[in-house]
């Protein structure tokens, strides 16, 4: 599972390991009582039926269960949405929001970017004056809680005294951004709510990155006594640090969003059923939705096979048997992620770092990775090139693209010259034609990349990459290691510094190396000194660039912005792999894979099979 | 003594003849001598009249199936000829596993031949050292180890036999307690032997038998720990192969029928460990004195 705007870290948030609450007998448990009652009902998909169907059109029918397996080891195990560090993972927050909206959701727009005004927004209108800085929301009406109150401004109030009293302790605050950037926060009636700022945004950016995080919290229910916010959140997490009572606690019935709890079993097996008080656009048609927990990769696709999961996924090596899915009523999807996969160059390490500073290197480099033949064949498809600081739906055009006679004459030109198989510096010092500032006389381009382990399709795309740099007279080592372990090593770090020394080139991307919240701005990625600048790219054109996205209104600022570091190229680009291959029944519709990795089961619905008079749901209902 | 029983004992072959004809005379064992024969030839002859490029991939290659022309058993999931890898991969696997099985015999028998023969507080040091490093699970051990190391053909070596050299210590060590009361023992330290020509030159030639025995376990043992290891991901990085990671490599693809990424090691595995075993059960049968007599 992915973490929204952060450097991917499987499952932890801020260097937390996110709490696993799961037993071999519980997960046995699950799949033995799925298997048992899919053997009792003797359903799984109608085969023909639902593979006559095609993956578009059809009846809507409503009611049934739609079942979707949740990533390998990932055990829903948070339901307060304010979460700790390590509790932040995409299938928590995901669920939170199911049960308490956000006031705005990213959802994608037509030609791949992400749009904030989505209809499921519990804001309405949203309105920056004073010259962007402030900014006025109304909520729409028509939300209630699930006992029959509305829900309010003093609802968002409540959220954000809450996260203002302990924002050390939730797990998304980075410092000077939410809440620090909010001076003051008015209600203005029961409906309307006015920030103070501490500066001029640009409304784009703060809507999408920081008025996401805003979402109304019953106050009447979970703080009838009005308890200071420090109190209060002392009490609410540590209700919320009952994972067996999430289902039976008061305090989590209570909910605004359309779906509420039926059941959460420790093990990490979710069932919501519908808010019959919900007052949105987007009321659930399916009568109830499971997330199912899996220990391994190996166990979902057994059970995917066997068809019990409505929604699974598979590796991406397996993309081959794609069409045994697609014969037994499948369709298979790959869910693109909002996010770019790179590798990342030590530009302060003692020996090779001159060389990464080198712009013409990086761009040589760069010219020796073949994106789309890795995509292609090494992820199955499964994987699209990166070509810029954005999210390649953003960006129009590959800056380098693969041309290894391109690297070469770069190279040459700059006096690197082959001896033994590998390139070294004949010409060194500054200038036209020189190797540049500080390589030294003789120097290899010998190269040593810290990768990540546990992935074939990773492994393969840096021996390709080890291969092509090899061709060129660029030799590179390759160290795998797990994945904490490559991210507790390649952190920003200064010359002199022992940890510099540890890493040259650094990945962590198997399952992308950053995931963007909406506004995919680089002020926590490539701006200098940033928390996640692994790579210590410094550049005052950057941050200039990066200081207008946040700031101005000017919508050239992100173009200028991605334009501008796609051509530096500040970290290698490597192909950004889907965030998982999906395995989604013919006859389940309304899905869509939203990019910023959350999901919408209310808009899900079954269709009639057809030469039938019972509907899919009905046989998914069963499960 | 008669003229006849003379003769008799004249006509009596040598030690290696009478051993030699045991073994030959065990069918399992040559068949296992002639496997171990054919795979040496095949990974180390193999690439002189079958050349394929083992160090660059070639993607647009990935995956070929059986026949495809130019590969003869297709291609691996990076492009690599797969007749060639496997060819590529034995050698690694034959060497760690000849290398650590070899290393592990000698330091093993050396250290069980110095307990056994000094006894005392000696064996007791060094055999408490034994039996704590026996009460800890190998795979586990070398997984941290590896973990730790970045694998290479020299340190696999080191890694695998530091754990390997137990069982034969421990068994030398067995012999050597009842070699040392020997009479020609006893007569070589009443002319004034020192204890390393007693473990040297009566102890551990003595126990050859044994040590030989055990050293085509313990290579067979080894072949599998590389095995194990390349199969966890702790192999020599590529583009460097072995049957493991070979065999590791393929499973991933045994959803979608890629069989010839996992037979092949997988055979090449199961046959060079037969093989071993099998000689190694010939030697035992070849050096019991017994079976000698019949």
């Amino acid at each position: 599972m992915r973490i929204r705007g952060m450097r991917t870290r499987g499952l932890r948030v801020r260097g937390r390991p996110v709490r696993a609450v799961r037993g071999w007998r519980a997960t046995v448990g699950v799949l033995l009582t799925g298997a048992l009652l899919t053997g009792l009902t003797g359903c799984g998909p109608d085969v023909k039926a639902v593979t006559d169907l095609g993956a578009v059109g059809g009846q809507r029918v409503d009611g049934g269960t739609a079942t979707m397996a949740l990533p390998p080891a990932a055990a829903p195990n948070w339901i307060f949405p304010i979460a700790p560090a390590g509790y932040g993972a995409t299938y928590n927050s995901s669920i939170q929001d199911l049960l308490y909206p956000r006031l705005v959701t990213p959802e994608p727009g037509k030609n791949g970017e992400l749009t904030m005004d989505s209809p499921r927004n519990l804001a309405g209108k949203i309105r920056y004056g004073d010259g962007n800085r402030s900014v006025t929301v109304t909520l729409k009406r028509g939300y209630r809680w699930s006992d029959g109150k509305p829900v309010t401004a003093r609802d968002v109030a409540f959220w954000f005294e809450l996260v203002r009293a302990n924002k050390k302790e939730w797990g998304s605050y980075t410092a000077k951004l939410m809440p620090d950037n909010i001076k003051r926060f008015q209600v203005l009636d029961s409906r309307r709510f006015r920030l103070r700022l501490d500066r001029a945004y640009n409304p784009v950016w703060f809507t999408s990155n920081q008025l996401n995080f805003m979402k109304p919290l019953p106050r009447h229910a979970w703080n009838p006594e009005d308890e200071g916010p420090k109190k209060a959140f002392a009490r609410l997490s540590q209700h919320a640090k009952q994972l067996s009572k999430f289902d039976s606690d008061p305090l989590w019935k209570t909910v605004a969003g359309p779906w509420r709890v039926e059941k959460w079993s420790p093990s990490g097996r979710v069932s919501l059923v519908p808010n019959k008080r919900y007052g949105g656009p987007d009321k659930p048609h399916l009568d109830r939705v499971v997330f199912k927990p899996f220990t391994t990769a190996g166990s979902e696709f057994n059970v995917l096979r066997a068809g019990g999961v409505d929604y699974g996924y598979i590796p991406p090596s397996v993309m081959a048997q794609s069409r045994h899915f697609k014969k037994t009523g499948y369709r298979v999807d790959p869910w693109e992620s909002w996010g770019i996969t790179y590798l990342v160059p030590n530009l302060n390490h003692p020996v090779n770092g001159p060389l990464f500073r080198q712009r013409y290197l990086r761009r040589a480099l760069q010219s020796l990775i073949d994106q789309k033949a890795i995509a292609k064949y090494v992820w199955h498809g499964a994987a699209k090139p990166t070509l810029g600081p954005v999210p390649s739906a953003l960006m129009g055009r590959d800056a380098t693209p693969y041309d290894p006679a391109r690297a070469r004459r770069l190279l040459a030109s700059h006096g690197w010259r082959k001896d033994g198989g590998t390139l070294r510096c004949t010409r060194p010092g500054t200038g036209a034609g020189r190797c540049g500032k500080g390589v030294r006389d003789g120097q290899k381009l010998h190269l040593e990349l810290l990768s990540q382990s546990g992935s074939t399709e990773t492994s393969n795309t840096m021996q390709a990459i080890k291969s092509s740099f090899s061709r060129a007279g660029v030799a590179l080592d390759i160290r795998q290691q797990p994945l904490n372990t490559v991210l507790g090593t390649t952190v920003p770090c200064k010359r002199k510094e022992p940890v510099c020394k540890q890493w040259q080139l650094g990945f962590f991307g198997t399952g992308g190396s950053w995931i963007f919240p909406a506004d995919p701005s680089g002020e926590r990625l490539f701006s200098t000194g940033a928390p996640s600048n692994m790579g210590n790219w410094s550049d005052p054109r950057t941050d200039e660039l990066i200081k207008r996205t946040e700031y101005s209104d000017d919508p050239s600022a992100l173009r200028d912005y991605a334009r501008h570091l796609a051509s530096e190229v500040p970290v290698l680009w490597t192909p950004n792999p889907a965030y998982q291959v999906s395995v989604i029944r013919n006859d389940l519709r309304g899905v869509q894979q939203n990019p910023t990795l959350t999901f919408a089961p209310q808009d899900w619905y079954y269709v009639k099979k057809r030469g039938k008079g019972g509907t899919a749901g009905q046989g998914g209902g069963a499960k | 003594m008669t003229a006849e029983a003379l003769e008799g004992l004249t006509a009596t072959p040598s030690l290696a003849r009478r051993t030699l004809a045991v073994f030959t005379r065990n069918k399992l064992a040559l068949t296992g001598a002639a496997v171990l024969v054919l795979l040496l030839g095949f990974c180390f002859l193999g690439p002189l009249v079958y050349d394929t490029d083992q160090v660059h991939t070639d993607i647009a290659q990935a995956s070929l199936s059986p026949g495809t022309e130019g590969h003869p058993l297709g291609t691996t999931d990076l492009g690599y000829d797969m007749l060639g890898r496997l060819m590529h991969g034995g050698q690694t696997s034959l060497e760690v596993g000849l290398a650590a099985g070899l290393l592990a015999t000698l330091f093993g028998t050396v250290y069980g031949a110095v307990a056994g023969y000094f006894g005392g507080w000696v064996d007791a040091v060094l055999m408490r050292i034994t039996d704590a490093a026996l009460a800890i699970p190998a795979l586990f051990l070398l997984v941290v180890v590896a973990a730790i190391i970045t694998p290479s053909k020299p340190v696999l070596i080191l890694i695998i036999a530091s754990v390997a050299w137990l069982s034969p210590a421990r068994l030398i060590r067995g012999e050597a307690l009842a070699l040392r009361s020997r009479d020609y023992v006893h007569a070589m330290r009443l002319m004034g032997g020192g204890g390393g020509r007693a473990v040297f030159r009566h102890i551990v030639p003595n126990a050859i038998g044994t040590v030989i025995v055990n050293a085509t376990f313990q290579i067979a043992d080894a072949i599998l720990y590389v095995a194990y290891l390349s199969f966890l991901g702790l192999s020599i990085p590529p583009p460097a192969a072995d049957w493991g990671s070979m065999l590791s490599a393929g499973i991933t693809y045994t959803q979608v029928g890629y069989w010839w990424l996992i037979f092949p090691p997988g055979l090449a595995i199961v046959l060079v460990v037969a093989a071993f075993n099998f000689i190694g059960d010939g030697l035992r049968d070849a050096f019991d004195v017994r079976l000698q007599r019949n």
